[in-house]
């Protein structure tokens, strides 16, 4: 935007109204020597339209009456205020704060928890029985089982038709149905094969792929391994944790949310050792056996085959 | 195209803030606890105060899932939709931004998008690198350079209005645009030309001639 202004030339300097202008303008004029110490006016080009008496922009900006545009991109921002500032910006905004008596969910079917977890022998599932190790370990085992025989005299007491021995071929076929739900996203099943404490923990890991899984073959018999016995809030409440070993050869190939091979393989079959955890609700009549979590002992094999991640080595 | 199966899957995480209202006011969370993970999604998450506004089907495509691939089936390449919702821009001026950096690798649009001289170039910018992130994260993308901009595309969001006064007593309107922003990452190397290129000499040359060709004199012998 250029202007054409007309410009009183006094003495040898070319002054304005306001001296800036000296500056700023496109089209400065080197003083003539012939015109010095007369008055006269020429033609200038200035690259700016700013007037030269501001005197109506602040009436201009008045005229257009001023919003609060709210920040939509607050919240998405994830900054993490703290209690006083929520509540100062609910009182900004003149909301009130939520209901002082907002329940607190809890459960009342499952515990949080797997009470004196089973520490499993190191080793386990490496020796045969055959072998001195082996025989030793299934010793220690029976020997062991104090605590475990008191859960099960408690658990008969509810359960008249409970058996321990019987109990592991039971486990197992949960066990298996869990799995079969988890492979077939079936979630209306698996409702009612795990507890509420398990459930999140199960369901994670199913969302945005594809899991294929296969039961081959059992190695060794399943059997139970540990059992505890349990009171919550009152001594009436009783919860039972029964520990159950399985060993067994499966398969599973996880593909991911594009179909892509992402861990193991459809047709290499795999010796899975595993402690689950099975619960039930012995105060509640309508309570079931149900799976309530895994012992991952420590020393599990941690390196799976899983797809590559790149990351960049920091310099 | 590829056959879009679409399921409903609940949102992804609560907000921060709500998760932290509510402990506020509450002695602590569930005792169920469930892992959660605090993903930025932008336009599904909001202040407990206020009414999820924007548009919500864009991330649900991130939810499908595709049946195993076949061993003779080329691989499929991994996609992330992410969107920054009622951005303060106006969408005609975003709209700009959106066309510049279609079909570039997300590497080169990031670089680019930092010299653009335009309040909207930050906003996408800053979408890029979330959605970057996400990629990488939550859908199996191994490298993450290796994702170019499929799609980028600019809707009008909220529409603020507001009044100026004009001489004699009348009454003008002024309106605060807002847009949405979406993008589209898919994992692989960036098509050669996602605009069609101005054609070269030699191309000219033949159309001319082909057109030459095909002209007809009526009415002569």
């Amino acid at each position: 935007m250029i202007a054409f202004r007309e410009v009183v030339r006094k003495n040898s300097l070319l002054l304005t109204k306001s001296n800036s202008y000296l500056f700023n303008s496109l089209g400065y004029v080197a003083p003539n020597a012939a015109f010095i110490g007369q008055d006269y006016k020429i033609q200038v080009r200035f690259g700016s339209t700013k007037h030269w008496n501001p005197k109506w922009k602040p009436f201009r900006r008045l005229k257009v009456i001023k919003v609060d545009l709210p920040d939509f991109n607050e919240a998405a921002e994830s900054k993490n205020y703290s209690p006083d500032e929520v509540r100062a910006k609910m009182k900004e905004r003149g909301m009130s704060p939520p209901r002082p008596w907002m329940e607190r969910p809890f459960e009342i079917s499952s515990t949080s928890d797997i009470f004196e977890p089973y520490v499993p022998p190191e080793g386990d599932g490496k020796a045969s029985y055959i072998s001195k190790e082996g025989a030793k370990q299934s010793a220690e085992m029976v020997s062991k089982k104090s605590k475990t025989w008191l859960a099960f005299r408690k658990i008969r007491n509810f359960d008249e038709d409970f058996e321990g021995k019987h109990f592991a071929a039971e486990a197992q076929k949960i066990y298996l149905n869990v799995h079969k739900a988890v492979s077939e996203k079936d979630k209306n099943t698996l409702r009612v094969l795990v507890t509420e404490k398990a459930y999140p923990e199960v369901t994670l890991n199913m969302r945005s792929r594809t899991i294929v899984w296969n039961f081959l073959d059992t190695i060794e018999e399943p059997r139970v391994v540990h059992a505890r016995c349990t009171d919550v809030i009152q001594k009436e409440n009783v919860f039972a944790q029964i520990t159950c070993r399985f060993f067994t050869k499966q398969s599973l190939a996880i593909y991911d949310r594009f179909g892509r091979l992402a861990h193991g393989s459809e047709v290499v079959a795999k010796d899975v050792l595993e402690y689950v955890v099975f619960e039930k609700h012995l105060a509640n009549q309508y309570g079931e056996w149900r799976v309530h979590g895994k012992i991952i002992p420590e020393w599990a094999p941690t390196n799976f085959e899983t797809s590559y991640r790149t990351f960049r080595m920091s310099n | 195209m590829y056959s879009m199966i679409l399921r409903r899957f609940p949102g992804i995480g609560s907000g921060s803030l709500f998760q932290q209202s509510r402990q506020v006011l509450s002695a602590g969370g569930p005792v169920v606890a469930a892992p959660f993970r605090s993903i930025s999604t932008t336009g599904m998450v909001a202040l407990p105060y206020e009414k999820r506004l924007g548009p919500k089907g864009w991330p649900r495509y991130n939810s499908v899932v595709f049946p195993p691939q076949s061993l003779d089936e080329k691989r499929r390449p991994a996609y992330v939709c992410h969107m920054k919702t009622n951005i303060k821009y106006s969408p005609w001026k975003m709209w700009y931004v959106a066309s510049f950096i279609r079909g570039m690798s997300v590497d080169e649009a990031i670089l680019q998008l930092s010299f653009v001289n335009k309040k909207g170039a930050g906003f996408v910018k800053q979408t890029l690198l979330e959605a970057q992130e996400l990629a990488v994260q939550d859908h199996n993308v191994e490298f993450r350079s290796n994702l170019w901009v499929a799609e980028s595309f600019c809707t009008k969001g909220v529409v603020v209005k507001g009044i100026r006064r004009h001489a004699r007593k009348r009454v003008g309107l002024v309106e605060y645009f807002h847009c949405h922003y979406f993008v589209r990452l898919e994992e692989g190397v960036p098509p050669k030309h996602f605009y069609t290129p101005q054609p070269d000499g030699p191309t000219l040359l033949q159309r001319w001639i082909n057109d030459r060709r095909s002209q007809r004199v009526y009415g002569s012998f």
